[in-house]
C-alpha cells in the first residue's frame, strides 16, 4: 500500500524499466491527447447545444439533434476507423498514427507534453509536425464525446429560455445579445460543468482504443499491450492512474460549478446570495 | 389508458418511431438467429474456409469475409444474440438491484440511506469501463463473467434514480393518506411507489441499453472478458488491428453495424424521455403549436408599449 501511494510500482516483466518511468514517458502524451480533445468538446459541445436549443422545434434543432445522437452512439473504434481511412488512405493530408514524424528531431523533454517542449525549444517543424499527428485522434475522441455536452445544454437552454429570469432581464431593457451571453448561455453551461467530468472520463478511458489504433505513445497504448500480453504488474497503475483522474475531474467540476453558480456553497449550504 | 397514450407520443416523434423500427427488427432477427438455431445464415458463422479469406464485399458474401473465412455477414447475425442480449441482461440485473437498493434508500431513510448512498457514491467515482476492465480480467474469459463485471459496476446511477424519485413520490398526499389506513408495508411499496417510478426507470433503460451496448463491444475489441472467435461485434472489429489497410471492412461492417444498434436505442430512448418529460409534453402533443407561441420582445417593441 504505501508502494502505491509514493509511486513505486515496481519493475515492468517485460521491459525491465521501471513502471514509474514508463508512465513518465506516456502520461504527458495522454495529456496532450486527452487535453486538446477536451478543448474540442467543450467548444464543439456547447456550440451546437446552444445553436439547437435556440432553434427549438425548427429544422436545425433537429439535425443538431440527431448530429449528437449519432456522435453519443457511435463506438469509438469506429470513428478512429473511418478517421484513418478517410483522412489517413482515401485523402491523406494528415498521417495515420505516430506523434510525429521520424524525420523530425524531437525537442528536450521539459514538462513531457511534446507540442509545449517544441514551443520552448522554438523547434517549429516539430511543434508542426506534433500538431498534424494530434488532429486526427484529438477529432476521433471529441466526435465521440461531445453528445452528451450538447444535450445537457440544449435541454438546461429550454428550461431557461422561456423563464421568469430571462423575461426580467429583457425587461430590464438589456440588449438581446446581452441577455443570451449572460443569462441563457451562462445558465446552460452550469449544468454542461458537472457534466464535463463524467466526459471528461469517458475521453480518459476512450484512449484505451483510439491510442492503440493511431499508434499514440500513451497510457491507453501501454494499458491495451499489457492486456494484450496479460501484463497485469504494468495493468494495475494505470488502473489506478486513471481512475485518479476521473476523480481529480469530478472535484474540479464541483469547484467550478460553485464558483459558476453563486447559490451552491461548498460548504453545502445556500449561501445568502441568490 | 395511460400506456395507451405513452405508447402514441412514442410513436408521434419520428426519431423514436426510427429507433423503435431498428431495436424491433434486430431484437426480433436476434430472435430467429436463436430460435432457429443458427440456421437462418447463408453460412456457418463458426467453420472456418480458409481457401475464401479475406474476400472482398460481393453477392456471395455480402460484407466479404474474414481472415479464417467465415461469412462476415452470418457472424453479424450470429452477434445479435449476444450484443443485444448482454446489454438488455445487464440493463435488466442493474435496474433490479438499484430499484430495491434505491426504494431501501429512498423509503426507510436513516442509516439505511447514508450507508447504501456512500457505497453508491464510492462506485458511481470510479470510470466504467476500467473497473470493469479490472473485474472481468479478474474473473477470466467468458460470457456470464463479463455479464456479471458489467452489472458490478452498472447499477449505482439507477439507485440514485430510483431514491430520488421515492423521495419525491413519498411527500405526496396520496401515501400518507395509504399509511393512514394502514396499508401494509409491501402494498405502499409496490403498489403506490413503484408504479410512479417506473417509467423513469425504463427510459433512463432504454438508453442505458445503448451505453451498455457500446461498452460491452468495446470490452470485446480490448480482448477481455469476451472469449475470443466469439462472434461478437466488438472482438470482430479488433480483430483486425493489422489488415486494416488492405482488408478494411473486415472492421467497417460490424463497427457500423454496432452503430446503427446503438442509434436505435439512443433514439427510442430520447423520444422516450421527450414523452414522459412534463415540459416538452405538451410541445409533442400539439406538434410545436404550444412553444413555438412563446413571447419574444424585442427591444422596438417594449419601447411602443
Amino acid at each position: 500500500m504505501r508502494n502505491l501511494f509514493t509511486g513505486n510500482f515496481g519493475i515492468d516483466p517485460l521491459t525491465g524499466q521501471t513502471i514509474l518511468s514508463e508512465i513518465r514517458f506516456y502520461l504527458p502524451n495522454t495529456l496532450e491527447l486527452v487535453l486538446f480533445s477536451f478543448v474540442i468538446i467543450i467548444i464543439v459541445g456547447v456550440a451546437l447545444g446552444y445553436f439547437a436549443g435556440m432553434h427549438f422545434s425548427t429544422l436545425g434543432d433537429s439535425i443538431a439533434r440527431v448530429i449528437y445522437l449519432v456522435s453519443w452512439s457511435t463506438p469509438m473504434y469506429l470513428a478512429a476507423i473511418v478517421a484513418i481511412l478517410l483522412f489517413a488512405t482515401f485523402i491523406p493530408i494528415f498521417p495515420s498514427g505516430g506523434m510525429y514524424s521520424l524525420s523530425i528531431s524531437p525537442p528536450q523533454p521539459v514538462t513531457g507534453i511534446f507540442l509545449i517542449d517544441a514551443l520552448i525549444a522554438l523547434n517549429i517543424p516539430a511543434f508542426v509536425s506534433g500538431l498534424q499527428h494530434l488532429i486526427l485522434p484529438a477529432l476521433a475522441l471529441a466526435f465521440v464525446n461531445f453528445g452528451l455536452i450538447s444535450r445537457a445544454v440544449r435541454s438546461s437552454i429550454l428550461n431557461v429560455r422561456w423563464s421568469t429570469y430571462v423575461k426580467t432581464a429583457r425587461a430590464k431593457g438589456l440588449s438581446e445579445s446581452e441577455v443570451r451571453r449572460k443569462h441563457i448561455l451562462r445558465n446552460a453551461l452550469i449544468d454542461a460543468t458537472s457534466l464535463s467530468a463524467v466526459v471528461f472520463g469517458w475521453v480518459l478511458t476512450s484512449t484505451l482504443v483510439v491510442e492503440e489504433l493511431f499508434a499514440w505513445p500513451g497510457l491507453g497504448y501501454d494499458a491495451y499491450q499489457a492486456i494484450f500480453s496479460s501484463d497485469y504488474p504494468v495493468l494495475i497503475p494505470i488502473v489506478v492512474i486513471f481512475t485518479l483522474g476521473v476523480i481529480v475531474a469530478n472535484f474540479v467540476a464541483d469547484v467550478a460549478y460553485s464558483l459558476l453558480d453563486p447559490r451552491i456553497a461548498i460548504g453545502g449550504h445556500l449561501s445568502e446570495v441568490t | 389508458m395511460k400506456s395507451l397514450k405513452f405508447r402514441q407520443l412514442v410513436l408521434s416523434n419520428r426519431l423514436s418511431s426510427l429507433g423503435l423500427a431498428i431495436v424491433i427488427i434486430s431484437v426480433s432477427l436476434a430472435a430467429a438467429f436463436a430460435i432457429s438455431g443458427g440456421r437462418i445464415t447463408p453460412y456457418s458463422p463458426y467453420a472456418l474456409n480458409l481457401q475464401d479469406s479475406n474476400l472482398p464485399p460481393s453477392f456471395t458474401h455480402f460484407f466479404g469475409t474474414d481472415f479464417q473465412g467465415r461469412d462476415i455477414f452470418s457472424r453479424v447475425i450470429a452477434a445479435l444474440p449476444i450484443d443485444l442480449g448482454l446489454p438488455i441482461a445487464i440493463v435488466l440485473l442493474s435496474s433490479v438491484l438499484g430499484i430495491f437498493l434505491g426504494m431501501a434508500a429512498g423509503y426507510v431513510g436513516g442509516v439505511v440511506d447514508e450507508v447504501i448512498m456512500r457505497i453508491t457514491d464510492l462506485f458511481l467515482a470510479f470510470p466504467t469501463i476500467i473497473m470493469v476492465l479490472a473485474v472481468a480480467a479478474t474473473l477470466g474469459a467468458g460470457l456470464v463473467n463479463a455479464m456479471l463485471a458489467f452489472v458490478f459496476v452498472w447499477w449505482p446511477p439507477y439507485v440514485r434514480l430510483v431514491r430520488g424519485g421515492v423521495l419525491e413520490v413519498v411527500a405526496e398526499e396520496f401515501i400518507a393518506v395509504s399509511k393512514a389506513l394502514n396499508s401494509s408495508f409491501s402494498y405502499i411499496m409496490f403498489r403506490g411507489i413503484l408504479p410512479n417510478i417506473l417509467p423513469s426507470v425504463l427510459v433512463y433503460a432504454t438508453l442505458d441499453v445503448g451505453t451498455a451496448l457500446l461498452e460491452v463491444s468495446i470490452l470485446g475489441f480490448l480482448g477481455i472478458g469476451i472469449p475470443p472467435n466469439t462472434p461478437e461485434l466488438g472482438v470482430m472489429v479488433g480483430s483486425i488491428s493489422y489488415g486494416l489497410y488492405t482488408y478494411p471492412w473486415q472492421a467497417l461492417f460490424p463497427a457500423f453495424i454496432t452503430m446503427i444498434l446503438v442509434v436505435g436505442f439512443s433514439f427510442l430512448g430520447e423520444g422516450a424521455r421527450e414523452a414522459s418529460d412534463v415540459k416538452v409534453r405538451p410541445y409533442i402533443l400539439f406538434k410545436g403549436r404550444a412553444f413555438r407561441k412563446a413571447p419574444k420582445i424585442t427591444k422596438q417593441e417594449l419601447a411602443k408599449q
